[in-house]
């Protein structure tokens, strides 16, 4: 055989052997996470796999949309996903959930009140939270002297051109319609084009929309003030410290994003397992000090740093999280946010 | 194509017409479904898909779009020109160096690219604290996120596109027919504007669809540069399959953009075709 032959046939091994390789298996049981990038402390995912003598698969989704496109494909084999509050009702909606088995998850009993029960999957049937977060405004203390206190404080004409808004048409619009004293899921055509003809207002005073970098924007001090999600604005704080955030007085919107069993789970004893492991205070408590978000796990308290228990933008008062609203499906009206939201930022 | 070689390439040549073809007619068949509350397609047949588009808002970001990249295309031709022109000028080894130096930004992430754009002309960035330090200016300019941000980072973006085709034409010029424009008595200019541009025109054109067509389907600069603040079509392309989760409107638009991209083209294609044929038939 001559020099290229002898390559290609190595090659074709060296490809078989790869493929090979995919299919090998410890032999140890697996469980399937699929979710957001860093959502969860290293640390704990070893010890997780170290006492049940089993493999954490960890992959990401980049958003919602993605998980679902996936879920929806088939084929795609997760035991445990953690979609946000508004896609577990479009999952169950769309029957894409296993229901949860509560006996299995006994932590769950830790979970604070405000957090069981929620609107979008009532009595916890397919899900638990993992985590949440308010949007409020986010502004520097050296620019905007003056405490904001409602979002209207956006529209001030000194901060021209120095404002910077989520991009996301159902945020921005949801957070004019509270701004009117309105629900910010609210399905009325006079409604949502009145809250969008006070926006029309606002955008001669926008920087830029940003969801994904609008942290840096606040740290480098191109943006004043913003429209901000509190676990991004305590990340901010801890960069620039002329950083403050409120959570404005007529309120704003919540999120969660939470733990699901997607139908069909080969593995739902072992999620299970993962979310009461992940429940238990102590756990809890080390791991979101890690990732840096609200723990729904109160009695976790005794077992986290007083920096973090001290955080204003990761625990949230009873107050400022009582005149939040979750942003429920809207149904067709999404293609009505859409449009609005395509001729705000094109400037029709 | 001989017997022979059909037969070895057919596997491959099957292969990417199995490829290509699938997703395209994919995209063609959801154009003319709808969807139901929670986005799902339904298997009901329509047009509305397309009678949407003729609605004055997505006309204007339709409108929008060709023009930035029409400026984009005529600008990085503008520019690209004389340094396609001026590299081939030089010596042999130069010109390796010089085209190195073209290709060298597509050796670093694009993404980056952009970002250390925002670096440079951000308030605290490269620009502002030069010129405040040189005393040029008492307060930081708003450069980003401006629609001079968008086009900068286009055209920056782009230019390589346009000066490689440019350059191969003019390397594959034949010098000689300048020399005898020069001894039949054409000025320095008109033996350029008559013998050196029409032979370029191949490159011109393949720049400039190049620059076009990727310039149309561009929204990550529009996003990044100009703080989402300008919608280009590919961003209402983008939210129709994510947050509005209405596929069959998506792929609708994007049906009438390849479709309309293709007719700018051939317009393209046969205006500077016809320029310079007719010119040809007027010197003979």
């Amino acid at each position: 055989m001559n020099k290229k032959k002898w390559f290609a046939v190595v090659l074709t091994g060296l490809f078989a052997l790869t493929l090979l390789a995919g299919c090998g298996n410890s032999g140890k049981e697996t469980l399937n996470l699929y979710s957001w990038v860093d959502n969860f402390d290293e640390d704990m995912i070893k010890k997780f796999e170290e006492e049940n003598n089993v493999k954490v698969n960890y992959t990401n989704f980049a958003n919602n949309e993605e998980l679902l496109a996936k879920l929806k494909a088939g084929g795609a084999d997760y035991d445990l996903i953690q979609p946000s509050d508004y896609m577990v009702a479009s999952m169950i909606k769309q029957d894409l959930l296993e229901p949860l088995d509560l006996n299995n998850i006994p932590n769950f009993q830790y979970v604070t009140d405000r957090f069981k029960n929620p609107e979008y999957d009532p009595d916890n049937k397919y899900s638990i939270i993992y985590t949440s977060g308010v949007t409020g405004i986010a502004y520097n203390k050296k620019y905007v002297t003056e405490e904001p206190k409602h979002w209207e404080d956006l529209w001030n004409a000194k901060y021209k051109g120095k404002v910077l808004l989520l991009d996301d048409n159902r945020e921005v619009i949801g957070m004019s319609l509270k701004k009117a004293g309105k629900s910010n899921s609210s399905t009325n055509d006079e409604e949502i084009s009145a809250a969008v003809d006070d926006l029309r207002n606002l955008v001669p005073n926008v920087l830029a929309f940003d969801t994904d970098s609008i942290k840096q924007k606040m740290i480098a001090e191109e943006g004043w003030i913003a429209m901000m999600w509190s676990g991004d604005a305590a990340f901010t704080q801890a960069e620039n410290p002329d950083i403050e955030f409120v959570v404005p007085e007529e309120g704003s919107t919540i999120w969660s994003d939470n733990y699901a069993i997607p139908k069909g789970a080969k593995n739902k004893a072992l999620a299970e397992k993962f979310i009461n492991f992940m429940l238990d205070p102590q756990n809890s408590a080390k791991n979101y000090e890690s990732i840096g978000y609200s723990n729904p796990v109160t009695e976790a308290k005794q077992y986290q740093s007083e920096e973090y228990n001290n955080n204003h933008m990761i625990n949230l008062t009873d107050d400022e999280l009582g005149r939040t609203e979750w942003l429920l499906d809207v149904g067709d009206k999404i293609q009505m946010y859409d449009r609005f939201w395509s001729e705000l930022k094109s400037g029709r | 194509m001989n017997k022979r070689w059909f037969g070895i390439l057919s596997p491959v040549v099957l292969w990417l017409c199995f490829f290509m073809m699938v997703p395209m007619i994919a995209v063609v068949g959801v154009s003319f479904l709808s969807r139901d509350t929670v986005g799902n397609l339904v298997w009901t047949f329509n047009i509305s898909n397309y009678t949407r588009f003729f609605d004055p808002l997505y006309l204007g970001i339709y409108w929008d779009t060709i023009w930035l990249s029409v400026l984009t295309t005529l600008l990085c031709l503008l520019l690209s020109y004389p340094l396609a022109y001026y590299i081939t000028t030089a010596g042999p080894r130069t010109q390796k160096w010089m085209l190195i130096g073209v290709t060298v930004p597509f050796w670093i992430n694009f993404l980056i690219r952009t970002y250390a754009w925002v670096l440079i002309l951000r308030t605290q960035g490269l620009v502002n604290m030069g010129l405040e330090q040189l005393g040029m200016i008492s307060e930081p300019m708003q450069l980003l996120y401006t629609k001079g941000a968008v086009l900068l980072g286009m055209v920056y973006t782009f230019i390589p596109y346009m000066v490689l085709p440019i350059y191969v034409s003019l390397e594959q010029m034949d010098k000689r027919q300048l020399e005898a424009a020069s001894d039949l008595g054409a000025s320095r200019w008109s033996a350029f504007w008559r013998v050196t541009l029409p032979q370029t025109k191949s490159g011109i054109m393949t720049g400039g669809v190049l620059v076009f067509v990727t310039t149309t389907g561009m929204f990550v600069i529009t996003d990044i540069l100009g703080g989402a603040k300008s919608q280009m079509l590919s961003n209402i392309i983008q939210n129709q399959f994510l947050s509005a989760r209405d596929w069959p409107f998506g792929a609708a638009l994007s049906v009438i953009f390849m479709i309309s991209s293709l007719i700018i083209i051939w317009l393209f294609n046969r205006a500077l075709r016809s320029k310079y044929e007719s010119a040809k038939e007027a010197r003979a």
